[in-house]
């Protein structure tokens, strides 16, 4: 029965081949003219000049772009304690007998992350804002005037700063995700557990993270490809600056790219951004896999 | 029920997150192809046109004055979109010059491709990159080398000279479009506006005990003492996008400590360096100004936008931006508040101590119309682009924002009337044209590339977190590597 309505091979990769063709133009080939455009000096324009190696080797000693990666890290273990974390124990709290009116919950922690990202970046700065910011406002009023500051500009905290609202905007997200691996375990299961004597603690460790493991991966893998990139958040509020203290990798690059002209470089910063990131995310999962085993399960 | 409600919403919220998301990824992206669909409709029309030109050509071979022989699509990109028209003297002109010279010449299409200043920074430059310019468009001075150099500008020395408006140019506008040979890529348009104007509430100082904005930078210290007394800030300015303080700060105070001999020499590779002790004086004294507490604490978390708002509202006493930002300040004082409006004096930044000059302010033309190399090919549409760019240039222009807006632009304008503006206007006019020395936009030359190296150091700078010498050295270096 089945296989009388099973397509035929052909036309499977017919299929396909439309998605497909749309990936290779839209990923592969920017990515091969990258790694070409990256052997040349090249401000623009039809003249480029063959240097080999010499833009990797000027990556190589560039401490902004390694000054960028270290923020890039920072947001990535921010936002992978900040979004997923707090993400996994608003499902436990959403999940729980405790809780009335599961769905508006739901609903409305999922709405920041459909707002876009230039948007969340005005609102944040106006919330950090020196004169009218409410951040500022809510420290006079409780009589921390002392505390005041320009939020935005000061080097040491800003990175912290444009965290927030990244790992505000994102935790619904996951929350969504984790929430329908939850629910695709057999409740039976969590019952008994409690039946057993498990606290609340100990179903979350030893029952749910186990189970969920592998979308728990999933997110944590999205959460670092997606830090990885961050670019429009910080575009928004800060520029990268002061300075470059909130500079991240990818903003580095268009920077080069375009406000300095400098196509060739360019290119092969956004080569170093992917073979950065394809570590840190090879990195990352392995880690996960290294944590959960000593957890006895898989 | 409820449970199939709610995932119908969640699964809802998820695809609107999907869509705003590409929706945010390609929002700069999504203008070019929204600009671009005014060509299939244009092109419409071209056969149309076309089809009456040869009878045109037929009845009036001989008298026609232009005798523009080409006919067909011509692609214009620039910056004056309606919403900028409207306010600012440069932009109307120009989009009024566009409106008559396609009156003039009905049998070309001319294809506008119409973006913000700022994504149309990015959009030429990318474009540049690939080889693709427009037929004419606006070319950003610092950009003049790199792309002369890389052919893909032409040569307009000869055309200027050439010009039926030629005797009436003002050649001082020139320079950030010429090369180190002498050759000029654009011919300047819009209007020249100063980068560095002190906007002062003349009432606020009177009752600080000064008759006009004090002439030296100690009695602007001494005025603070009195302002922040009265919790306002003396100086408004902002400088999160980086480029003010170049731009609009230490353009000028750079040239009071260095002498204009300075810059023309790091434009001509003359031996300057950022190093030199002027320079570095001067990026000192900016980072004490900044820090002695005459400018408002935040001035590197808010735009100019934001700190001109600080002057309107009455927080700050005055506020130092450029010329686009008088005209906003003029035009929302006029509507909000007469008596401020009527208040309004303007200065230049006082003298300081252990500078060369004083009374100085920069001024120019930022942008020139240029010309695609590839249109020397097509002998035809070149004359078009050529006969485009000296109306948007020409006298006509210059009239059409003298009478209107009280603004210079390329030509020379004899006996601009000035009587039918307010005091205000007049004001203005004078400052900027007749009873300062103006001298020249650092970010006008060079290269976009030192810029943003030196503007990036600049904020550091300002903010206390690296010394004057290290924000040189990086400069420096940048311009020996790019220029």
């Amino acid at each position: 029965m089945l296989r009388s309505i099973k397509p035929k091979g052909w036309k499977i990769a017919l299929y396909l081949c439309i998605p497909v063709i749309w990936y290779v133009f839209s990923v592969f080939v920017p990515l091969i003219t990258a790694v070409f455009y990256s052997f040349f000096e090249w401000k623009g324009g039809p003249k480029k000049t063959f240097i080999g190696l010499d833009n990797y080797i000027s990556l190589i000693k560039d401490g902004t772009f390694w000054q960028s990666f270290g923020h890039n890290i920072y947001l990535v273990i921010a936002c992978i304690i900040g979004q997923v974390g707090i993400a996994f124990i608003f499902v436990l709290i959403v999940n729980s007998r405790l809780v009335k009116l599961k769905g508006i919950h739901r609903t409305f922690g999922f709405f920041p992350s459909t707002i876009s990202a230039v948007c969340i970046g005005f609102i944040w700065t106006m919330i950090y804002d020196y004169k009218r910011g409410i951040l500022n406002w809510f420290l006079t009023a409780t009589g921390h005037g002392d505390s005041v500051q320009v939020w935005l500009n000061n080097p040491k905290l800003v990175m912290f700063l444009v965290a927030i609202p990244l790992v505000w905007q994102f935790i619904g997200y996951y929350m969504v995700i984790l929430l329908s691996a939850i629910s695709s375990v057999d409740t039976e299961i969590f019952e008994v557990a409690e039946l057993d004597g498990a606290n609340a603690f100990q179903r979350a460790i030893y029952i749910v993270l186990p189970l969920i493991k592998n979308t728990l991966l999933v997110c944590i893998t999205l959460c670092v490809a997606g830090n990885m990139k961050a670019f429009d958040h910080i575009f928004t509020m800060t520029e990268g600056g002061p300075g470059t203290s909130s500079m991240v990798m990818a903003m580095y690059g268009y920077k080069i790219s375009f406000a300095q002209m400098n196509m060739g470089y360019g290119s092969a910063i956004s080569v170093g951004i992917f073979i950065v990131s394809l570590v840190v995310i090879g990195g990352s999962q392995k880690l996960v896999n290294l944590l959960m085993q000593g957890k006895g399960v898989e | 029920m409820k449970k199939k409600l709610v995932s119908m919403l969640l699964a809802s919220a998820m695809v609107a997150s999907m869509l705003t998301g590409c929706g945010g990824g390609s929002d700069d992206a999504g203008s070019t192809p929204a600009a671009e669909t005014e060509t299939p409709a244009a092109d419409a029309e071209t056969p149309a046109a076309e089809e009456e030109a040869p009878a045109a050509d037929a009845e009036t071979e001989a008298p026609a004055a232009d005798g523009l022989a080409y006919t067909g699509d011509l692609n214009l990109m620039h910056y004056s979109t309606s919403e900028e028209s409207e306010g600012n003297g440069g932009s109307d002109g120009f989009r009024t010059m566009i409106a008559e010279w396609k009156e003039a010449n009905p049998n070309i299409n001319l294809v506008e491709n119409v973006l913000a200043n700022d994504e149309y920074k990015t959009q030429i430059a990318t474009l540049a990159a690939a080889d693709d310019l427009p037929d004419v468009f606006l070319l950003q001075g610092m950009n003049t080398k790199a792309w002369a150099e890389q052919g893909l500008v032409m040569d307009l020395t000869d055309i200027i000279a050439q010009s039926p408006y030629a005797a009436d140019y003002q050649e001082a506008y020139y320079t950030p479009f010429k090369t180190a040979d002498g050759k000029v890529y654009g011919l300047p348009a819009l209007t020249g506006g100063t980068c560095t104007v002190v906007v002062y509430d003349k009432q606020m100082w009177k009752d600080a005990g000064f008759d006009s904005f004090p002439a030296t930078w100690d009695e602007v210290l001494t005025a603070k003492d009195y302002f922040s007394g009265e919790g306002i800030d003396t100086i408004a300015f902002g400088n999160s996008g980086k480029w003010q303080a170049n731009s609009c700060f230490m353009s000028t105070i750079g040239t009071m400590f260095t002498g204009k001999e300075w810059f023309q020499s790091i434009i001509d590779k003359g031996g300057a360096a950022f190093t030199d002790d002027d320079q570095v004086a001067a990026l000192k004294f900016a980072q004490d100004a900044f820090n002695s507490g005459v400018f408002n604490a935040d001035f590197n978390a808010v735009s100019n936008e934001d700190a001109r708002e600080y002057y309107i509202a009455g927080d700050a006493a005055a506020f130092i931006g450029g010329n686009w930002d008088v005209s906003y300040i003029m035009a929302t004082l006029l509507e909000a508040d007469e008596e401020k409006y009527n208040n309004i004096g303007f200065a230049t930044f006082p003298s300081i101590e252990g500078a060369k000059m004083s009374n100085v302010q920069n001024i120019g033309m930022g942008y020139g119309m240029a010309i695609n190399a590839k249109l020397a090919d097509d002998p035809d549409k070149l004359a078009a682009a050529i006969d485009l760019i000296y109306k948007l240039t020409g006298p006509d222009f210059s009239n059409f924002v003298a009478s209107n807006y009280a603004l210079g632009g390329l030509t020379a304008v004899d006996n601009v009337d000035l009587s039918a503006f307010d005091q205000i206007t007049q004001d203005f006019y004078n400052w900027s044209y007749v009873d300062t020395e103006p001298c020249e936009i650092y970010d006008s030359y060079v290269s976009s590339a030192v810029w943003d190296v030196y503007n990036t150091g600049l904020q550091d700078l300002l903010n206390g977190d690296t010394d004057a010498e290290t924000v040189a050295a990086d400069a420096q270096a940048s311009y020996e590597a790019n220029y």
